[in-house]
């Protein structure tokens, strides 16, 4: 604290500074409440961009603040709306001790799981970090948000003082930064609420773009083709074995062989909302797969799937499947919605004059059986799964997965894992 | 850490149209030291931001476009064992065959490292490499340093370098990787933008064009079921065909009609979207 200022005054400054370190907490909380993944970490990090001065009023805190705490456009939304919210006339109250405590302890717990970046955050090496208990820890960090009270002291560089950091907003520096003349002259909070990323905010369909992302690595890479690369290893080896002549030994390179059976559930008014995105994986797989078939089959897989949409002149039997080779990578897509006779009867197909002998259950388990890596894609949403019995059912058979991005990429795992 | 009123400020460029919001972004990772992810549609002006940055901060700038195939190594350093075995053949190069080092090239991160002065690392399309590559990327970029196994060396920074890196992705990278870096997404430009944008490209562009061709550039982002929407370049190239045509007319454009579709649109399915949908006269 400044020598020259009288007690009064350094109480003042000293009690404000502990409000506004309460009210950034407070909102790192509410960003956490209405599901921002905010991280301790990222939170110190801000600390520190105040500490160093880079942030002078309260656009510079709505910027720098989104750009450390928020990692996904996905959440600006949400980031928008509790700015508002959270420095609309905010109000600083009092924040007692105990308060701080505990939000000190809340903060350690989180910390608590990841020690190697909590030390990192604290200034501390991770093994010196480990012999404290958690009431040191609290103490150890209470002690530094009075330390970081104290390298503020006179509170002009925080937030609502107008900026008169040294540092000075971009943009309006009398430096002559080039702008291109696009700020807003706005306040953070009025450009908050105008909610500029609310359509970033839900997922949109999935594009083929997308699905290429989330499909990339199911892949095998096996040699094909000429003998073109060099291999270094035994061109040594040869090299050595020859006496020093050089001997240079090509291999194939290596080329995406993998195999993929992709059956789709065309049939039925169930489907029809799922139409667009079943198509735009069909797209991508098409041109991205080298060694791809597609079957149709409507609601469940009896004893024949079709290469035909229309399901009608190119059938092909389920049992013939067993001699396909057994890597071959089996997609199903379909709602898996369906009448539980049509699954569990063993003639419970819909089609009259299909006689079976054998249920669609069945015809499943032995699909399963086939192809060890075999995935269901269902474009309904998860959530509603547990709502129909004939989902579970099929879950049970089959890894399920939501025709989503991160579903995808879950089932490209499972389909990509050895065993 | 950079002292206080740090040398390095970010002030945009000639050719880029930086908005305020993303200055101050800039300036805090850079003050922060930590990369910044940029993220946002193709043509949002990704990678000419980093081009940018080099030019205003008058550091040389290194781009590292990330493949799917690249290796973490690849971008650190090689060892070109091909060429010292050439060497120790043929022995008519300068370089000693016994001396390791020499056959050792640094990749674009070492590069970054060892280079002089600080400099603007661009990694260009990150979401391109698996998580494995990313994660191990942001260590070396934690650590500014490196182990060369072959003659034992480890290299480290000289200059911390101002790291940006880009995503198309719409999907997240991981939870490790975002911890680790600033992150901003770059919107769309609004229209307003754009045309500050079309000035930077064509300064003597008049405004009846401009408008027009804004006009119609938004409309055509609304179609639906397009895969590939067109963007800032296909925007500027548009305008630019537009102006190299003798016999266009502002007219037509402004009543709706669209020459030149297939520089705006690259994929044939949207293409004949466009056409489908331009025809279609307005409400």
């Amino acid at each position: 604290m400044h020598p020259g200022i009288p007690y009064l005054v350094r109480d003042k400054l000293l009690n404000s500074l502990i409000e506004r370190h309460a009210l950034f907490v407070r909102f790192f909380y509410m960003l956490r409440e209405k599901g921002v993944p905010v991280t301790p970490t990222s939170f110190l990090r801000l600390q520190k961009a105040l500490a160093l001065g880079l942030i002078a009023s309260v656009d510079d805190f709505y910027t720098a603040a989104r750009s450390i705490l928020v990692k996904s456009e996905r959440y600006f939304d949400t980031y928008d709306q509790v700015f508002a919210h959270h420095f609309k006339g905010a109000t600083l109250e009092e924040i007692t001790d105990v308060e701080l405590t505990d939000i000190a302890k809340a903060l350690l717990e989180e910390w608590l799981k990841r020690p190697k970046e909590m030390a990192e955050a604290l200034g501390l090496d991770e093994k010196k970090l480990a012999q404290y208990t958690p009431e040191e820890l609290i103490r150890y960090f209470l002690d530094r948000l009075k330390e970081q009270k104290e390298a503020h002291h006179g509170g002009n560089r925080w937030i609502g003082t107008g900026g008169t950091s040294p540092v000075g907003h971009s943009g309006r520096h009398p430096g002559g930064m080039r702008v291109g003349g696009a700020s807003r002259n706005k306040s953070a909070i009025k450009v908050a609420m105008e909610r500029r990323y609310r359509d970033y905010s839900q997922e949109g369909p999935l594009t083929e773009l997308q699905m290429g992302e989330a499909l990339k690595r199911l892949r095998r890479m096996i040699p094909h083709g000429p003998r073109d690369v060099v291999n270094v290893d035994k061109t040594i080896v040869e090299t050595m074995r020859n006496g020093g002549e050089i001997s240079i030994v090509f291999d194939r390179r290596l080329a995406d062989r993998l195999k993929v059976i992709l059956m789709i559930d065309n049939g039925g008014w169930s489907m029809d909302p799922y139409i667009e995105i079943v198509q735009t994986l069909f797209n991508y797989a098409r041109s991205q797969f080298k060694d791809l078939k597609i079957y149709y089959f409507h609601n469940t897989v009896y004893s024949r799937v079709w290469l035909d949409p229309q399901r009608h002149l190119r059938p092909e039997a389920v049992e013939e499947f067993s001699r396909r080779d057994p890597d071959t990578r089996l997609i199903i897509v379909g709602d898996a919605a369906m009448a539980p006779s049509e699954l569990r009867w063993a003639n419970g197909s819909l089609y009259v004059g299909e006689p079976e002998g054998r249920s669609s259950e069945d015809r499943l388990k032995f699909l399963a059986r086939t192809f060890r890596h075999a995935v269901w894609l269902n474009p309904q949403a998860e959530a509603s799964w547990n709502y129909t019995w004939t989902i579970e059912a099929i879950g049970k058979i089959f890894p399920m997965f939501e025709l989503t991005l991160d579903g995808l990429d879950k089932a490209v795992q499972r389909l990509m894992k050895r065993h | 850490m950079n002292p206080v009123g740090e040398p390095y400020r970010f002030q945009g460029a000639s050719q880029y149209v930086l908005d305020d919001e993303l200055a101050k972004i800039v300036n805090v990772s850079i003050a922060l030291e930590m990369p910044l992810l940029l993220k946002g549609e193709p043509g949002t002006g990704k990678t000419m931001l980093a081009h940018a940055i080099a030019e205003s901060l008058a550091m040389p700038l290194i781009a590292l476009n990330v493949k799917s195939s690249m290796k973490l190594l690849d971008a650190l350093y090689q060892y070109d064992t091909l060429t010292r075995l050439n060497d120790s053949r043929f022995g008519d190069s300068k370089r000693e065959v016994s001396n390791i080092e020499e056959y050792i090239r640094m990749g674009k991160i070492g590069q970054a490292f060892v280079s002089d002065c600080r400099t603007v690392l661009l990694i260009d399309e990150i979401d391109k490499a698996d998580t494995d590559f990313q994660d191990d990327m942001l260590d070396v970029l934690d650590q500014m340093q490196f182990d060369i196994m072959e003659i034992d060396k480890t290299i480290t920074a000289r200059n911390r370098p101002v790291i940006i890196i880009t995503s198309n992705a719409k999907k997240d990278l991981s939870d490790p990787f975002l911890g680790r870096c600033n992150f901003h997404h770059i919107a769309f430009p609004d229209p307003e933008m754009m045309r500050m944008i079309l000035n930077v490209h064509f300064p003597d562009l008049s405004e009846g064009l401009a408008k027009a061709c804004l006009h119609a550039f938004y409309r055509l982002r609304e179609f639906r079921g397009i895969e590939k929407k067109p963007a800032t370049r296909e925007l500027i190239n548009w305008v630019r065909a537009l102006r190299a045509d003798p016999d266009f007319d502002l007219k037509a454009v402004e009543n709706g009609e669209i020459p030149y579709l297939g520089v705006l649109f690259k994929k044939s399915v949207d293409m004949n979207l466009a056409i489908q949908q331009a025809g279609r006269p307005r409400k």
